[in-house]
Formats: structure tokens, sequence, C-alpha cells
């Protein structure tokens, strides 16, 4: 309950901003109910980090279940985690979205694909998964553009695979 | 007091599903296709990014004010050309445009249903940036806009 | 007797090693080696059995490059850089290799600039640019992120913003002529003198015909060929002499005719049978290539499920187009070789079988037999699309 209610104090604070309390409230109601997912802001979470990036040994390594529609260098193992850039660089505003089945819970997750950019190839940890993934026509689902493109600083140099919330059924 | 707030939730959450044309038993909720097919470009809180990607936020309900506004919307690449069904494009409007926009619930346009989606979507425009101006310029008159350019 | 006879003393000893040399057996000094003259390599005359091997380097992903590799002799010919995620095709008159690419100012940062380099492909020298948009689609090695007009006087550019479009630039006049709005549709599939096709998320193609000042005279949409939720098709079609075929995740081959006012899918068809479907599927990044007057198809095979579309091929697969039979299965030694991700055919009579693994091999097989002629070894570091002079 305590990682539900900090999920909804973050959604009220963000929500609260811009939308009428009804609307608010409907929406927290879809997360609590479980029904639909309330996507968590990987910017804000870089931006509130301002930590040294302590990633597990799992996460740098390909076969994690987030990883599941990765294309690239995982940032964990550059200098960032699975949801944090490396020192320097700059997460992509735009990203691709997998879904990807967690076992330790039985679950299936949405993932926000993101790259960090503005340095070169990371050249570490390169891990090419494509669960669910899709050719560019569907843009959305793909993982072979470079996500950095519209960044003011393009250059690729790392992905992340972010938790947006639990996928329906 | 959680409980009885989540209580309260979740007859709004019911309210709101009422709201919305009914969408197939097998869809999934409109939320979940803005996530896996909209906001990777769009953005987690429909604010696109300047210069590059339009703004749904405070910007889509608007267009839903005139029929012209609403022909625009649904002949937009991002719509003509999707995967989704008529269906769960017209859900997935009707959500963003209830969720984010500031306004208030009594200005709230008309939802979309599936049959105006099936009628429109499957021209999509020659030239998306004249086209937009052109229809802000037209709603400016009437009322808020979105933005012309982003 | 050294501080008083130094000079004797070295005249001894310098008589001595003398004495030493006329002892040794007679063996007569070679001429001394010519002064040499440092010249730059030409080329050499064109071979079918040459290939452009398109190595993105992933590890360094700005120096990107294509290397051109010579099918007989196993010998690199030579080099063209191509920059950060390039899009690269070679001219109908096979004289010039176009690659739109981008660069950053300061190397790895900096202002972006893109730009479509024109390489003579007579000695592998830039010879002229176009600067375009800084908006070229970088995506995989694809056949389709620049192309060629038939007759050579357009040449097209994807652009991914993320919206989609495409650049129409005049390579005589190294101009940009302007840009065509795609509605989300991605990639150039020329046709003729003035036609585009760009694939879409909807299952169709868009066809968007140029006037002669290669603005937009008209535009068509196809019926859907492919669904993308149940059976999506590779974006990396195979071009055939009609048209293009794309090959679906599932084995199945939408050979599309583009001779037709617009571009019409004949009834497709499938490269497994009904036991192999679902286990067996084409995969990596250049997933087909046609020999186009001996009509065999080649494919890279594995076996893998739902997520697997870009494993490299265990096999190549060769089909016969007109008869749809599958001829020859040909296993990969992937355990010395890596896994196949690009194959392609030279169109010659006695053709080569060009493969690219994901452990940076080239192979060379004959292509009718299928027997392995030779494996090149780190031919540079993610070599992705092969092309044919």
């Amino acid at each position: 309950m305590k990682n539900l209610d900090r999920l909804v104090e973050n959604s009220a604070r963000s929500l609260a901003k811009r939308t009428s309390r009804r609307s608010l409230l409907a929406s927290l109601g879809q997360l609590l109910t479980g029904a639909a997912l309330l996507p968590l802001l990987p910017i804000d979470r870089t931006a509130r980090a301002q930590e040294p990036a302590r990633p597990s040994a799992a996460e740098q390594k390909c076969e994690y279940w987030k990883y599941c529609a990765i294309d690239g260098f995982l940032c964990a193992c550059c200098g960032g985690t699975s949801t944090s850039c490396p020192p320097g660089t700059q997460s992509s505003p735009i990203t691709w979205i997998g879904t990807c089945h967690n076992p330790a819970d039985g679950r299936d997750y949405i993932v926000s694909y993101n790259d960090c950019c503005g340095k070169v190839s990371c050249g570490d940890c390169f891990c090419d998964r494509n669960e669910g993934e899709k050719p560019m026509y569907r843009l959305s689902r793909n993982n072979d553009v470079n996500w950095c493109m519209a960044n003011s600083e393009s250059n690729y140099h790392c992905s992340v695979s972010v938790i947006l919330g639990v996928a329906e059924k | 007091m959680r409980r009885a707030a989540a209580a309260g939730i979740a007859t709004a959450a019911a309210a709101l599903a009422n709201m919305l044309p009914s969408v197939g038993a097998h869809a999934a909720s409109p939320s979940q296709d803005y996530a896996l097919n909209c906001m990777g470009c769009h953005g987690t809180e429909a604010q696109g990014i300047p210069g590059k990607v339009p703004p749904l936020a405070n910007a889509l309900s608007r267009f839903m004010r005139t029929s012209e506004g609403r022909n625009y919307v649904l002949r937009v690449p991002g719509a003509a050309n999707s995967a989704l069904s008529d269906e769960q494009l017209a859900a997935v409007l009707n959500w963003l445009a209830v969720t984010y926009d500031s306004s208030a619930a009594s200005s709230q346009p008309a939802p979309f249903t599936s049959n105006e989606v099936a009628a429109l979507r499957r021209r999509p425009l020659l030239s998306v940036l004249a086209t937009r101006s052109a229809v802000v310029h037209n709603l400016a008159t009437t009322g808020p806009s979105p933005p012309s350019q982003y | 007797m050294t501080k008083h006879w130094p000079g004797v003393t070295l005249v001894i000893l310098g008589a001595g090693i003398a004495s030493s040399w006329a002892a040794a057996p007679a063996k007569p000094q070679p001429p001394p080696l010519p002064a040499e003259h440092l010249t730059v390599a030409t080329v050499g005359p064109k071979s079918p059995h040459w290939v452009y091997v398109v190595d993105y380097a992933y590890n360094n992903e700005i120096d990107s490059r294509v290397w051109l590799f010579d099918g007989d002799t196993h010998r690199r010919i030579g080099q063209i850089d191509t920059g950060f995620i390039p899009g690269i095709n070679i001219s109908p008159d096979g004289r010039t290799t176009a690659v739109a690419t981008t660069y950053f100012a300061r190397g790895g940062h900096g202002t972006r600039t893109d730009v479509v380099e024109f390489n003579d492909n007579n000695t592998l020298a830039k010879t002229g640019e176009i600067v375009i948009p800084p908006k070229h689609a970088q995506t995989l090695a694809m056949l389709f992120t620049i192309g060629y007009s038939s007759d050579g006087k357009f040449v097209y550019v994807p652009y991914l913003t993320p919206a989609a479009s495409f650049g129409v630039l005049d390579p005589a006049r190294k101009q940009v002529l302007g840009e065509i709005d795609t509605a989300g549709c991605t990639l150039v599939f020329p046709w003729g003198p003035n036609r585009v096709s760009s694939i879409c998320e909807s299952g169709r193609l868009l066809t968007v015909t140029l006037d002669a000042r290669g603005k937009e005279g008209s535009r068509t949409t196809s019926e859907p060929f492919f669904n993308v939720d149940e059976d999506p098709v590779f974006a990396q079609a195979i071009p055939l002499p009609d048209g293009y075929a794309y090959l679906s995740f599932l084995g199945q081959l939408h050979e599309i005719d583009f001779t037709q006012p617009k571009p019409t899918p004949r009834a497709a068809w499938s490269l497994v049978s009904a036991a192999e479907k679902g286990t067996w599927r084409p995969g990596g990044v250049q997933v087909g290539a046609l020999h186009r007057t001996q009509q065999k198809l080649f494919v890279p095979m594995h076996r893998g499920g739902d997520g697997s579309h870009k494993d490299g091929g265990t096999e190549i697969w060769v089909f016969d187009l007109k008869s749809h039979q599958r001829t020859a299965r040909w296993p990969i030694d992937t355990r010395v070789t890596g896994a196949a991700v690009a194959v392609q055919v030279s169109q010659d009579p006695a053709p080569l079988l060009f493969v690219a693994t994901d452990k940076a091999h080239l192979l060379v097989l004959d292509a009718q037999t299928g027997k392995l002629q030779h494996d090149e070894k780190n031919l540079g570091q993610t070599p992705q699309l092969l092309l044919n002079p």
C-alpha cells in the first residue's frame, strides 16, 4: 500500500495542475481499481533522482525482464541505471513502448524505452530484444529508429526502460 | 480515510466509464491504448514537443468544438493511419479530451462516436500544417483555440 | 697503449673486423631496392561479384562506413565513410553511391547537419553533397532510407522528426526541390521516373506521383495487404523486376506489382509449410535477396517465436519465385561464423551469395550449390546491409 500511496501522491500532484476535480477523481479511481495505468513521468523522475546511480546486477544483463523490447546499450552499464540516464546525457522526450512480463509477480507491465542522448555510443552491454516490437511504420512500438531524433543533442548513447504501469489483460 | 476515499473514487470511475461511448468487450482501456499507440510521441501529459509534436492537452478538446476541427483531428496521420479500430480511436480521443483539458466540465465538447470516426478518418490530410493553421484561425473567432503552431 | 696510439688501435680493430668479413661464406649482396613511388590505388574494372557492405559500427555509431569487397579475390577494395545512421543506395547507372547521413559539429555533439553525399564508384571519392533539413530518418540499415528515381533525376530521402515525410532532391543541380508529407507512412519505395511509395501502419502503401519539378502531382493509397497486429511485414522490402515484395514475420511473401496504375498486391504465398509456420521464421535485417533472371529468392531462416524477427538465420532457404517451391536449405555453421543477418546475390549467370552475420563475418557462397567459398572474418563491426554494384 505504501507504493500505491506514493503513486497516488505523485499522480495527484501532477494531475491537479491541469484537470477538473471530477476528472482527477475519475482517473485516480481507474488506477486504484487496477483497471488502467497512470503514466509516471520518466523525465520528472530523472530530474528528481540527483544521486549516483546504483544499478543492480540484474539490470546490467540483457535477460532482465524489463528489457524485453530494448534495442541499444543498457544505460545501467554506462553510468546510469534502468531508470536513469548517465551523467551529462539528456533523456529523450519521445520513446517507444513495450509490454514485458515480470516473472517475479506474474504481471505484464507497460514499459517506456527512452534513449539517453548527447554523447557517442556507450559501447557496452548491447542488447536487442523485440517482444511485441513492430517495424517503423508502427512507430510507437519500434525500437530501430534513433529516439534521440527530437533532442537538441541527438547523438545516441544508451537506452533505459521505465515502468509506466500494469498492463491490462 | 483511504478506504472511504477509494469507495468514492470507484463510484466516480464508474460514472466516467458511463460517459464514454461503449467500447468493445475485448478493447483495452483508452488510457492503455493511448500509452501503447500515442504517448511515446505525444507525451505522458499529452504535452507534445515544441516544434516537433503537437500538444493534445488543452488543444484536442478545442478542435472538437466545430465540425471543421473534428474533421481535422480525425484525419491527422496519427488518427487516419493508426491501427486502432474506429471504436478504440473514438474512445482514446474522448478520454484525452476529458483528462487533459483544464476548461470547466460544462464546456466539454460532444464525444466522438465510432460512426463519426469511421466516416472521416479514411482520407488522411495532404498538408497537415496548412490545414491546422486554417482550422485554428477559424476556431479562434468563436472561443478558446488550440495553438496554431507547435 | 690506448693513450698514445688511439688511432692505431682503431685501425687494428677495423682491420680485424674486415678480415673476419672476408672469412664468411661467399654470398653476393643483393642490389639495393629502388626508390618507390607513392600512388593511390584504383578501384579497377567493375565486377558483378563485388558487394558493398554497410557497417553501421554500432559501438562507434558516428563512424559508420561502407566496405567495397571483391567476392572473387576476397580483398577489400576500399571504403566509403558514411557518418551517423546513414541511408545508402546506388544510382541506377551504377556510377554513384548516394549517402544520406548526419554529422555533428563537434564530432559527437553540436549542431546537427544532414547531407546527401555523392561518391564516385570509380574512385570511391566524394564528389559532391546536398545539405538537407536535419530530418533524415535514422533507422535500421535498409535499401529504403534513400532512393533514386529510375532515371536518376530525383533522389528521395525519408524524413522522421517523428512526423514522417520525404525530401525530393535534384542530384544534378544539387538542390532540394521540396518535401512531401506522408501522413505517418514511412520510407521510400521508388518506382519509375516519378512515383514514390511509403508503407503505412494501416497495411497500405501510399503512392505519390511527382510532377516534373518534383512537387506532388497526385497521391493514392493501396488496399491493405497486411495486418500489423496479426502478421506484420518487414519494412525491408525485396526489390523485384516489377515491384517490391514484402516478407511477413510468419513467412508470407506479399509481392506487389508496381507496374499497375497503383501498386497492386498479387496473391501472397508462404515460404513455410503449415507444420513449419510459427516455428521457422525469416529474420535479420536484410531478409531476402532475389536473383532477377534466375528468379531465385534467398532468405535467412531461423527457429524462433514471437519477437525473434531480428534473429539471424541459421539456414538460408532458396525458393523458385515462379513456382513458389523451396529448392534448397543451406545450413550455416553459426558457432563459427554467426547467424545470417543480411543476404545479397550477385546478378550474373554464375552468381555468388553474400551473407553478413551477427559476428561480423561476410560469407561468400556459390549461389547455385550453397558451397561456402570464403569466410571473411571481421568485415567491419556490424555489417547489416549488402548492395550489388
